[in-house]
């Protein structure tokens, strides 16, 4: 009884002391807190004092509330020692020591009160669980306010830092869209030059109407020359064998590259919003086409709905059918196709970049392949033992990667029915995937609030991004390679820095989970759509230009609300129209 | 110790037929039914977000029961409330009250109709980064618009570059489904529908968003029928119901409109003939109005300060003027009375003696041989006494009297607690202080805007006037204190 009543007493002395102390070493003193208040908790746990191990928890919890709540919820239910060896967030918290990172300063002063004030079960606590670290011999204003260290347990941190000393290469594919693209500009540019010269000359013998064709002339050549000068991106080799474009298809990609629209802070995209109604709150998921033609939606009940969104302002043909039947209850028009197959619900639904293909995964483990030009299902890919939390295409198509609840990803070619790569190493669910735009790697976000970058050749973590506070739910990949973005739960994004895996800056405003993410054609905007019925617009140009300089912050260029429209997902078309989509959902109290 | 009582693993044990379970089994249990539910419900979180959802659902538990291996519950998928039932004769034991239903029945039934069918629309959310303001999107601010961003707000911009920031609204232009809702409402209003569409009406002026652009419709047109349609009462109350809802809804700015909105509704207040013919009950509509002018100024005061002092010397004028009709003094009593105590204080009692001098007769039958005049003559006195009555009662409220009752009261001592003695109270005065107390009260009548005027004597001054009706105004703790 008297040693269950004495880690209250000592913890209560100790948090009284730091809240106490002076505020210049206040910040760093905190974060000692809740490495040695989850502890002592679990000691009290493990030492079979349930009633007050419960008691204890209940009177310090709303400290530690903000930043570990999702840690605490796992961690409340836990009372008997054997919950202690079962429950996640336990053993990782004890096989692993924490650091903390403080100044010298505030280290001996921590030292000096553990030891005068003969509280050995702290310093049993500090000295067995938490790695103290005394960085710097200066002040502690000099401290970086990076908590994320205090987080992070010790193993974890060093396979962090070793795991990102491996080289990446982040430039764009040789031979992809993109790089034709700027071949072809380059080249006509060469041509225009030659004709400009030719013309000059004639110019002078000919009369205005010549004049006016200058103009235009210029005014193309200007917006031409703008573009290779972005071009610092280094070209690779693709690692993967890539499949060909029909050229149809990369006649037209080209064409729409040529006609994208210049975006930046001052020349915002224009959004155009699909809303689904009356989905009744199953709609899971939801994906648009690189086009903006098709969209799917991923519904609980099994179903993939197909809409056809150029067919959308037609009337509809069932319609007139009704019409002039005898039958006079006109048959109900339905304006999509039922994609039907799945057991389970449909979590993640993708479009190939030609949009004549759609993937789905689903809870029953399954993904399925669908043709949206014969609306049948193909292929259906089993390998994952659990839900499938997401599918996505890779940027050429062909290959497709995933991720599931069985804490794994996987990368398939759409013509096998085995995954070809399994990525493994995550602690707890792969919530969400994304490729990298040269399809050399694929980057993950977990519910152990890290992301990982994979080297899909090898099918080894080449990086590890730390930092988020809760799941990570949408990632998305510039497009030139250097940078990523990542939403979690809480609203937070961040900007990483692909080479270092460093977080140039996280951008807050969004106040409920980020469900999707996406950069503009050309790398300059970021867009991010949210559960709190916002779409926002960031502004990115300033970091992918300015690297060294880590003083210039990424701002929130605009924000766009809905009438009570969660955004599931949003993306921007080759010409640089954003798509967005997501299920309106009135609130309950209307 | 754990939120799951033991009693509970006894109550489950019995269900499943183990009716001696050791009292230290269900202890043991306990925790951990407890830390497995949690366990269960962190999986039901994981599916719900993946689901994309904010709002748990009976279907995550099935979906994280069946990810364990667990068979799921079955009957919980409806989405209906369930409602829980205690069982006769214990105080902690629950059921699920679960009616037991004739399949005949259920068979039988019409079928019910077929949900909406999910559907797709699009719209633009944003062109070229501006928000344009269709029904679809969320409604702009008018208020937040360019005047706040001054030039010189903003230093170091030139002028061309302020121009990229300061794009205006887009352009006024009423949609077609905007034009067909003022159609429809505006001829439902005229026509006169039945109640029930008319309430629907109300409620979705007063709560539609995408409304802003029709307001200066609106109230042109209830200006325009208001002068046309004065005969009409069903008409000006429609129409007053509708510059309710206007007013209500949070998603209008009706401000820069109040200016062309407020004589039609002072004129259903003090106008002197409402609705054709005599005897139609216009009373309800004034006080109506009256509640919607108070409204009005609560609302907007802040932001136009002579809207008040405009609306009350508009009262003020109907009321102190003996030229006018009773219907307009009524009006203009009532308006004063919503806006406040203060106001009657100010307004009212000043003049009460002297007005209602003049009204008694046009309320006694020898003076008075109209009947209708009459009656219009007792409403305004009710009125007056109301407005009296409910300022006094107000005064009270906020500061009870303090003074001392005069010495040469003897009933004073009384401890009686009832209205009625008290009323029969103020009777037994004596003669001779009458004379000094009338004057004295006549005094705090006329001096009753004063700030520290005595509550006591205006309260006597008024029961002078009115008799006991006024009694019931006057809380019985303040009223043993101040009657004389």
């Amino acid at each position: 009884d008297n040693e269950a009543g004495r880690y209250k007493e000592s913890y209560s002395k100790l948090r009284n002391w730091v809240h106490s102390s002076l505020d210049l070493y206040k910040t760093e003193l905190l974060r000692i807190l809740y490495p040695v208040f989850v502890h002592c908790y679990m000691e009290l746990v493990a030492k079979g004092f349930a009633q007050e191990a419960r008691e204890f928890f209940q009177s310090f919890r709303d400290d530690h509330q903000p930043q570990h709540i999702r840690d605490l919820q796992k961690l409340e239910g836990v009372i008997t020692p054997q919950h202690l060896q079962e429950n996640e967030t336990a053993c990782t918290l004890q096989e692993n020591k924490v650091h903390v990172k403080m100044c010298q300063y505030s280290f001996e002063l921590l030292l000096q009160y553990l030891q005068s004030t003969e509280s050995m079960l702290m310093l049993g606590i500090v000295n067995s669980h938490i790695n103290l670290k005394a960085v710097l011999p200066g002040q502690p204003a000099a401290l970086l306010d990076d908590d994320e260290s205090s987080s992070l347990p010790a193993k974890v941190q060093a396979v962090v830092e070793a795991t990102n000393q491996k080289e990446i290469h982040w430039g764009i594919l040789e031979g992809s869209l993109e790089d034709k693209f700027e071949k072809q500009i380059a080249a006509e540019l060469e041509k225009a030059d030659a004709d400009k010269d030719a013309e000059t000359d004639e110019a002078k013998k000919r009369a205005a109407d010549g004049k006016v064709k200058k103009v235009k002339r210029d005014k193309a050549g200007k917006g031409l020359k703008a573009e290779p000068a972005a071009r610092s991106v280094p070209r690779l080799k693709p690692e993967l064998t890539m499949p060909l474009l029909t050229d149809d298809f990369e006649r037209q990609a080209l064409d729409d590259l040529r006609n994208r629209v210049k975006l930046g802070s001052t020349a915002l995209p224009s959004v155009s919003c699909y809303t689904f109604v009356n989905t009744n709150n199953s709609l899971n998921c939801a994906s648009i086409s690189a086009d903006g033609a098709y969209l799917a939606g991923g519904f609980s009940d099994s179903a993939i709905k197909l809409w056809d969104m150029v067919k959308m302002g037609e009337p509809s043909m069932y319609s007139d059918a009704g019409k002039q039947s005898l039958n006079k209850r006109p048959t109900p028009i339905r304006h999509y196709i039922r994609l039907v197959g799945h057991a389970g619900p449909v979590y993640g639904v993708d479009f190939s970049p030609e949009g004549d293909s759609l993937l789905s995964a689903s809870g029953d483990c399954t993904i399925r392949l669908w043709s949206t030009r014969l609306n049948a299902n193909l292929a259906c890919y089993k390998g994952h033992n659990y839900p499938v939390w997401d599918v996505q295409y890779s940027p050429v198509g062909h290959y497709f990667a995933s991720a599931s609840y069985d804490r794994t990803a996987r990368v398939w070619s759409m013509d096998r029915l085995q995954p070809l790569r399994i990525m493994a190493g995550h602690l707890s669910d792969v919530d969400c995937v994304q490729w990298h735009v040269n399809c050399n790697y694929i980057a993950t976000g977990s519910s152990d609030k890290t992301v990982r970058l994979w080297d899909v050749q090898t099918g080894e973590c080449v990086r590890i991004f730390t930092g988020h506070r809760s799941m990570i739910v949408s990632i998305a990949m510039s497009p030139d390679g250097l940078f990523m973005a990542s939403g979690d739960e809480d609203g937070a994004i961040m900007m990483w820095d692909l080479a270092s895996s460093r977080c140039v800056t996280p951008l807050l405003g969004h106040t409920g989970c980020v469900w999707s993410l996406a950069f503009s054609g050309e790398g300059s905007i970021l867009a991010s759509g949210s559960a709190d019925n916002t779409v926002r617009l960031w502004d990115v140009n300033g970091s992918s230009k300015v690297t060294a300089d880590k003083t210039r912050r990424l701002r929130l260029l605009k924000t766009l609300p809905t009438k009570s429209t969660p955004i599931y997902t949003l993306r921007f078309s080759r010409r640089n129209l954003l798509f967005v989509a997501g299920a309106f959902s009135p609130s309950k109290g209307h | 110790m754990s939120i799951v009582p033991k009693e509970t693993i006894h109550v489950i044990a019995q269900s499943i037929g183990i009716s001696n379970l050791h009292d230290d089994v269900a202890a043991a249990l306990a925790p951990d039914v407890e830390y497995r539910m949690r366990e269960i419900m962190q999986e039901a979180i994981k599916c719900m977000r993946h689901s994309k959802r904010s709002v748990l659902t009976t279907d995550d538990v099935n979906t994280a029961l069946s990810l364990r291996n667990v068979e799921p519950l079955y009957g919980f998928a409806s989405g209906d409330p369930l409602r829980f039932r205690r069982a006769v004769g214990h105080s902690d034991l629950f059921f699920i009250d679960d009616r037991e239903l004739d399949c005949k029945e259920i068979t039988e039934a019409p079928l019910t109709k077929a949900p909406l069918d999910t559907a797709v629309m699009a719209h633009w959310l944003a062109i070229e980064g501006i928000q344009p303001a269709i029904p679809e999107n969320v409604p702009i601010d008018p208020l937040s618009a360019p005047p706040e961003v001054k030039k010189s707000d903003i230093p170091g911009l030139k002028p061309d570059q302020m121009t990229v920031d300061l794009k205006l609204p887009v352009k006024h232009v009423l949609s077609r489904e905007l034009q067909l809702y003022f159609e429809k409402i505006t001829e439902l209003i005229v026509t006169g529908a039945d109640d029930v569409l008319l309430k629907d009406v109300f409620a979705s002026l007063a709560t539609d968003s995408g409304l802003h652009p029709l307001v200066p419709y609106f109230t042109q047109f209830i200006a325009d029928e208001v002068t046309r349609g004065l005969n009409d009462l069903p008409l000006l109350f429609s129409l007053m119901r509708v510059a309710r809802s206007l007013l209500l809804n949070p998603h209008i700015h009706i401000e820069p409109y109040l200016h062309q909105l407020m004589p039609s509704v002072v004129t259903c207040l003090v106008a002197k003939r409402l609705g054709g013919k005599n005897f139609v009950n216009h009373w309800e509509l004034r006080d109506f109005t009256a509640t919607l002018i108070a409204f009005i100024c609560k609302r907007f005061g802040h932001a136009y300060y002579n809207l008040q002092t405009r609306v009350t010397k508009t009262l003020l004028h109907a009321f102190l003027d003996p030229k006018r009709a009773m219907t307009q003094h009524y009006g203009a009593v009532k308006g004063i009375a919503a806006l406040g105590s203060k106001l009657v204080r100010l307004l009212i009692l000043p003049n009460l003696e002297v007005y209602i001098n003049l009204l008694l007769p046009e309320m006694s039958s020898q003076d008075q041989a109209n009947e209708l005049k009459r009656y219009e003559a007792i409403r305004v006195y009710g009125a007056l006494q109301a407005a009296a009555g409910n300022c006094i009662y107000e005064m009270l409220q906020s500061a009870p009297p303090s003074r001392k009752k005069p010495a040469n009261n003897k009933s004073q001592s009384t401890t009686r607690k009832d209205v009625d003695g008290d009323a029969s109270m103020h009777e037994e005065d004596g003669a001779d202080d009458k004379d000094e107390g009338v004057k004295r009260r006549r005094r705090a009548l006329s001096e009753a805007w004063k700030e520290d005027v005595e509550v006591g004597d205006l309260i006597n001054s008024l029961v002078d006037l009115f008799g006991e009706e006024m009694l019931p105004f006057i809380p019985m703790r303040e009223m043993s204190k101040c009657i004389l």
